[in-house]
């Protein structure tokens, strides 16, 4: 994969350090154009600090990054829809007010397919999001993301600490999601069990390295399910 | 491994296998066991996707080989279609059922059983001789 046609993101080297703790230590990654990608691993892997860098949040101290044959910034993140894993709302907003600005600040996004989202997860548009429980709050980031027309997503942890309807309905809404359009999906995940059917290539991040990546039919061909080959990693 | 059923078909995928193959095998099955009939609408792409919570690309790939086997026709804005032709469902009976002889042959053999008593045992389970 030396295309960038066929390359969404591809990382060389890349090492990021927070002090003397080194978050990323030689990372080499290609994510396929239009799969739906995993990043796994456990707690202080590094997922985050990878997917902050995709979306030009944080640089690399060595080694480089390319996304969409570019190198991170705030001008490529017009075409990125990103979903952080600590959202920060303001708590007087209501539902419709985080549409509005979306459609102000958003590049690519489609009101109608927002309102459509807002349907198939269950949002109410006059809904506060002053105490909105975290599920409800996930779904709607979520709602915002998707509805944007852009060529990568980008969720950080998108089903972490969220009840079980929530979550089916947030893997119902990627499903149509992947069925209506050619978009590069980037996952982060602790919920293997139950998103592992959706995903199509897999990165497995220890410590600052991607130890294993591939093809997820192949690695069950091989070695069994995702479950099971984190299991033989970490376990 | 939770058994679902989707417009008249059954399956149950095990996440260890690849997934392409299974929904494949299962939707041939369903077509040879006339769980789905002669010229039948089969779900979308999209509609499969959801009931399994798969990739739709794994949908995608395994309609698109059943398309090349002939065993599914798409028109046009309509939908995805068994074949009427019962020959050709015929020729997917066969080779279900090859396949399942084979794997009971191999699970003989595992046993330490030989042909001619694999016979024999077939013909007790007809009634058609005695132990």
């Amino acid at each position: 994969m030396n295309d960038t046609a066929n390359v969404a993101i591809r990382a060389e080297d890349v090492c990021k350090s927070y002090g003397s703790r080194q978050a990323i230590r030689n990372l080499n990654m290609a994510v396929p154009a239009h799969s739906v990608t995993a990043i796994l691993g456990p707690n202080g892997a590094g997922k985050s600090t990878l997917m902050r860098m995709i979306t030009g949040m944080e640089t690399p101290d060595t080694g480089t990054f390319s996304v969409l044959g570019r190198k991170p910034s705030w001008e490529l993140n017009r075409w990125i829809a990103y979903l952080p894993d600590r959202a920060q709302w303001y708590s007087h907003h209501m539902v419709e007010h985080a549409l509005e600005w979306a459609r102000t600040l958003q590049p690519g996004f489609n009101e109608m397919r927002a309102r459509d989202l807002m349907v198939t997860l269950d949002l109410d548009a006059s809904m506060k999001v002053e105490g909105m429980s975290k599920g409800e709050e996930a779904r709607l980031m979520l709602a915002l993301c998707l509805a944007r027309d852009v060529p990568l997503l980008v969720l950080d942890e998108p089903f972490s600490g969220i009840d079980m309807i929530s979550r089916e309905r947030i893997v119902a809404a990627l499903i149509d999601s992947f069925s209506e359009r050619e978009q590069t999906v980037l996952i982060s995940t602790h919920e293997i069990a139950e998103t592992e059917s959706l995903f199509d290539y897999a990165v497995f991040v220890d410590k600052g390295v991607a130890v294993l990546a591939g093809d997820v039919e192949r690695m069950r061909a091989e070695r069994g399910s995702l479950q099971q080959v984190y299991r033989q990693l970490y376990g | 491994m939770e058994e679902i059923r989707v417009g008249g078909m059954y399956f149950s995928l095990d996440l260890s296998l690849p997934l392409y193959e299974q929904v494949l095998e299962q939707v041939r099955s369903s077509i040879a066991k006339g769980e789905i009939a002669l010229g039948d609408k089969i779900p979308s792409v999209r509609e499969l996707a959801q009931a399994l919570k798969i990739n739709p690309n794994t949908v995608m790939r395994a309609y698109q080989e059943l398309e090349r086997e002939q065993l599914t026709e798409t028109r046009r804005g309509q939908g995805t279609y068994i074949t009427s032709d019962i020959a050709k469902v015929d020729l997917i009976r066969y080779r279900v059922a090859d396949k399942a002889i084979e794997e009971f042959l191999s699970k003989m053999t595992g046993l330490g059983f030989e042909t001619p008593e694999i016979d024999k045992l077939l013909r007790i389970k007809r009634g058609e001789a005695h132990e």
